[in-house]
């Protein structure tokens, strides 16, 4: 890698950036139109094919349109999908209603935390190992510099990664506090001690890829989860995967584990006061934290933007055609599927209840990973 | 150890997981306007709904081969009404023995579809047909009388005038 | 420096999981729900008092509004109850067809029911399959009665029409249907892990408990107490059908959960008994137009699904209304046990309890 100035590095950084922002903003509102879509194929209903609107004007041509378009095989899966524009918009649009006793400050900031928490994980994950391509050289100032498949490429990955994650409870907690009302509180409460509870089990979860890959560099890890795990690495791998998910399940507050907002007790929890953008914010921060554990679940246990997972990337050659290689698009679709089990469960169990989740962490998850950090280590140890 | 390993490995999530599973395979690979449909829904505007001969809509005078109302003003329906919906007013007309509604006004916001005046009615003058799409947007509307502009009384009325349905 | 308080929160009028509007005033310990109070009323609508000044057959359209899941049930008490003020003997195929519609109807309450709960306890899918099910039985009650949930299906003296063609078919499709369904309710739940720990042990009330509320229905039975009207008083033509009355000890809501399973089972049977033995013969009895009623009082339960549904009439010599009419509804006296089953309970239980009573704001308020 060619030495940069640190304008150059800047530059490189904002241009990942901006890559990384247009695959969240891509990603997220897709995942959201897929939940709506998956539920309802679950459900065996078609989801959303239709907007609100009358017989005449745009939004009766619109379902015109979209009835039509219900005739062609896969675009009719996306017949809904000016329906979540919509959305969108209205999202923007919508009068910023603020509670009057609301402790003012804290009320605004509160999703913010929350949404740049969950964004800032991004930096940490990386799509690609090495470079992703290569900016034309015509280009000046930046021409010929490589962009890296990870914004920050840093020793610490992972540890960094969770630290940061852990920042986004206090969004919830900030902001069901300061909504001054008594639902948001009993869901900010649970969320809390939910939260605070589930980054043990998961944190402990993911040190088994730690210790087997023997570093903290997020791509190192992929890297040898891939390809150089030893044949006994894998049932700990495995355990840790389960134990992982379930975990990531309750930090991103969703079924079975959705107790902060518990639609049938606490009407929608900590964003009960919330309106407009900012609950649109909220909103968008859980779903960038599901794609998040996601990513993770992929690129720790699932072999990352390699093809094979546990290790067993290293049966093809590095040098055959398009499988010996890494490529961000397997990782993509990788957590496509992670996203798709998300709704899945979500369309099939019931949820758990407040007390019960805690037996959940507390006796059986964290005795769990213990003892398959110390499978892990001694599968470490042997081979 | 049987009941450890139940509670370690969770069999019947993953029945029920795999049971949502087959019916989001099946509605998924089931074209979404396709004739073997496996989804519940109908898309209604689109598709008209189809409703059973008995169903109960919107109350409406029938007209005999002259193309005369058959209703001879004795005033059943209006006993037979449990919430006073119904009102008529008597008058006469030329070549007529029997009398003939005059006015016959059917206040369509306090209707409960009961079925109780086409009961009671022993000239089958008045019938409750299949019109269900019975929103409006000014509460006038809601009232259909004789020669009314909006939905007339003796008129069958346009069952699907919300739907717009695509050459199938 | 620190002191301890009970915080009040009001759940409903207007909240998700309390079906309708029915209002409970908790006061929470953190999660600990220390207390419980529920507030009815916000649909009151008077129904017993305009039953007084309408006609004695207008009545009927207000026994539809009252439990609007389960509307038949509410109609053949009704009818049972005038029926047996006049004197009025019902021919025995309108009897059948009677005894049919309404187990249908406990079929459709029960599916109702199940969704509901289901869905409160967080299980998204069995929401929309039940209501998948209750599709074809709502059909059958269109094609039956013209209407598919204020049915106004019975008549004093009988039916106002016999069976629609393809009566048959249409029932046997439901039944079909709903049986992959209750097969599919079991898979997602029955085994669950999740919901059984959201159910078993929750919101119990023992037989005593439920004897001293007046708690009837499924409830009562899945405290071990089995009394169906049904079978105790029968009516219609109960006294005809094989069933059996599904109990259970546990007076749990799991134990209440496989009661209304079991008997959607029944009532299935019991409606192909009917479809198998329908005798011929008018569905009317011969009545007077007007209905002049002697000095005299009812009371005539029936079992509707949600348990016992009475009708209290009193009629005066030459009336052509009833001089006092009052209506038993089974929800109104079983959400009075409401605080009695949350004892030492968490926020998320007030939930299930009030779905595993099955409340219906349309009766307890009439």
């Amino acid at each position: 890698m060619p030495e940069m100035t640190p304008v150059q590095t800047l530059l490189i950084a904002i241009i990942q950036i901006v890559l990384v922002i247009a695959f969240v903003f891509v990603v997220v509102p897709l995942t959201i139109f897929a939940e709506r879509k998956v539920l309802g194929f679950v459900q065996q209903r078609l989801g959303s094919t239709r907007i609100a609107g009358k017989l005449r004007g745009i939004t009766g041509l619109q379902n015109r349109f979209m009835w039509g378009m219900g005739r062609f095989p896969i675009i009719h899966y996306f017949r809904g999908l000016p329906g979540l524009v919509g959305d969108i918009v209205k999202l923007f649009i919508k009068e910023d209603i603020r509670p009057a006793k609301a402790d003012r400050f804290v009320y605004l900031i509160a999703p913010c935390v929350s949404m740049i928490a969950a964004m800032l994980v991004y930096a940490m994950i990386g799509f690609y190992p090495g470079t992703l391509f290569t900016i034309p050289s015509f280009i000046p100032l930046i021409g010929g510099l490589p962009v890296g498949g990870t914004i920050a490429d840093v020793n610490v990955g992972l540890l960094m990664l969770l630290g940061i994650a852990s920042v986004g409870v206090y969004g919830i907690v900030l902001g069901a506090w300061a909504s001054n009302s008594k639902y948001p509180l009993l869901g900010g409460l649970r969320s809390a001690a939910q939260m605070v509870s589930y980054e043990v089990p998961l944190t402990i979860s993911m040190l088994t890829p730690v210790i087997l890959a023997g570093s903290l560099n997020f791509n190192e890890m992929t890297r040898v989860t891939a390809t150089g795990l030893s044949p006994w690495g894998v049932i700990p791998l495995f355990i840790g995967f389960f134990a992982y998910i379930t975990c990531g399940f309750a930090e991103s507050n969703r079924l079975p584990f959705d107790m902060p907002e518990a639609e049938n007790e606490l009407v929608a929890g900590y964003h009960t006061e919330y309106s407009g953008m900012r609950f649109g914010l909220f909103y968008l921060a859980e779903y960038i934290n599901m794609s998040i554990v996601a990513a993770l679940a992929s690129a720790f246990f699932f072999g990352g933007p390699w093809l094979l997972p546990f290790g067993l990337q290293r049966f093809i050659p590095e040098t055959a055609f398009w499988i010996g290689q890494p490529h961000w698009y397997i990782f993509a679709v990788k957590i496509v599927f992670f996203l798709f089990v998300y709704i899945w469960v979500r369309g099939s169990w019931p949820r758990y209840r407040y007390d019960q989740i805690m037996d959940v962490a507390w006796k059986y998850l964290i005795p769990m990973t213990l003892v398959n950090l110390v499978l892990a280590g001694i599968v470490r140890y042997f081979a | 150890m049987k009941k450890f390993l139940k509670t370690l490995i969770p069999t019947e999530l993953a029945k029920g997981l795999l049971l949502t599973g087959k019916w989001f395979c099946q509605v998924m690979f089931s074209p979404n306007r396709g004739k073997s449909k496996l989804h519940i829904v109908d898309e209604y505007p689109e598709v008209p709904a189809k409703v059973q001969p008995r169903f109960r809509g919107r109350l409406q005078l029938l007209k005999d081969a002259q193309d005369e109302i058959i209703c001879v003003c004795c005033m059943a329906c209006i006993k037979a009404c449990p919430t006073n919906a119904i009102s008529l007013v008597a008058g006469k007309k030329e070549g007529r023995k029997t009398r003939i509604p005059e006015s016959y006004d059917f206040e369509l916001e306090r209707c409960i579809f009961c079925g109780f005046c086409v009961e009671s009615c022993t000239f089958n003058a008045i019938a409750l047909n299949h019109q269900f799409e019975l929103a409006v947007y000014n509460r006038e509307d809601m009232a259909i009388g004789l020669g009314g502009v909006f939905q007339s009384i003796d008129k069958p009325s346009p069952v699907g005038k919300f739907s717009y349905s695509g050459k199938e | 420096m620190f002191k301890t308080q009970v915080m009040e929160i009001n759940m409903g009028p207007q909240h998700p999981s309390t079906h309708g509007v029915l209002r409970l005033k908790l006061g929470l310990d953190g999660e600990n729900v220390k207390s419980c109070y529920p507030i009815i009323g916000y649909l009151h609508r008077g129904v017993e008092k305009i039953c007084e000044n309408k006609a004695f057959f207008q009545g009927q359209v207000w026994t539809d509004r009252m439990d609007y899941c389960s509307a038949v049930s509410n109609n053949l008490g009704w009818a049972e109850a005038l029926e047996k003020l006049f004197g009025i003997r019902v021919p025995r195929r309108a009897r059948y067809l009677r005894t049919m519609l309404n187990e249908l109807n406990r079929l459709n309450s029960h599916l109702v029911w199940l969704g509901t709960h289901a869905m409160d306890i967080g299980a998204l899918s069995v929401f929309l399959y039940t209501w998948r099910d209750r599709e074809k039985i709502l059909d059958v009650f269109e094609a039956f009665c013209g209407s598919r949930l204020t049915t106004t299906a019975m008549r004093i003296g009988g039916l106002q029409e016999d069976v629609p063609e393809g009566f048959e078919k249409m029932v046997r499709d439901a039944f079909e249907s709903v049986r992959i369904g209750i097969q599919e309710y079991e898979t997602l739940l029955s085994e669950n892990r999740i919901w059984l720990k959201r159910t078993v042990g929750i919101a119990k009330l023992s037989a005593d408990d439920c004897l001293a509320y007046g708690v009837t229905g499924p409830i009562l039975r899945a405290a071990g107490v089995a009394y169906d009207i049904r079978k105790a008083h029968p009516y219609a033509a109960y006294d005809e059908m094989k069933f059996e009355i599904p109990t259970r000890t546990e007076a749990d809501t799991y134990a209440r959960y496989l009661v209304r399973l079991e008997e959607m089972r029944q009532s299935i049977h019991i409606v192909e008994q009917c479809l198998e033995g329908l005798p011929e013969g008018p569905v009317m009895a011969k009545i007077p137009k007007t209905l002049k009623s002697e000095v005299g009082e009812v009371y005539h339960p029936t079992e509707a699904p949600k348990g016992e549904i009475g009708f209290y009439v009193v009629s005066e010599k030459g009336g052509v209304n009833p001089y006092r009419f009052h209506i038993r509804t089974p929800g109104f006296l079983n959400v009075q046990a409401i605080p009695l089953m949350l004892q030492d309970a968490l926020v998320a239980d007030v939930v299930t309890a009030v779905g595993t009573l099955d409340v219906v704001l349309g009766e307890i308020d009439r």
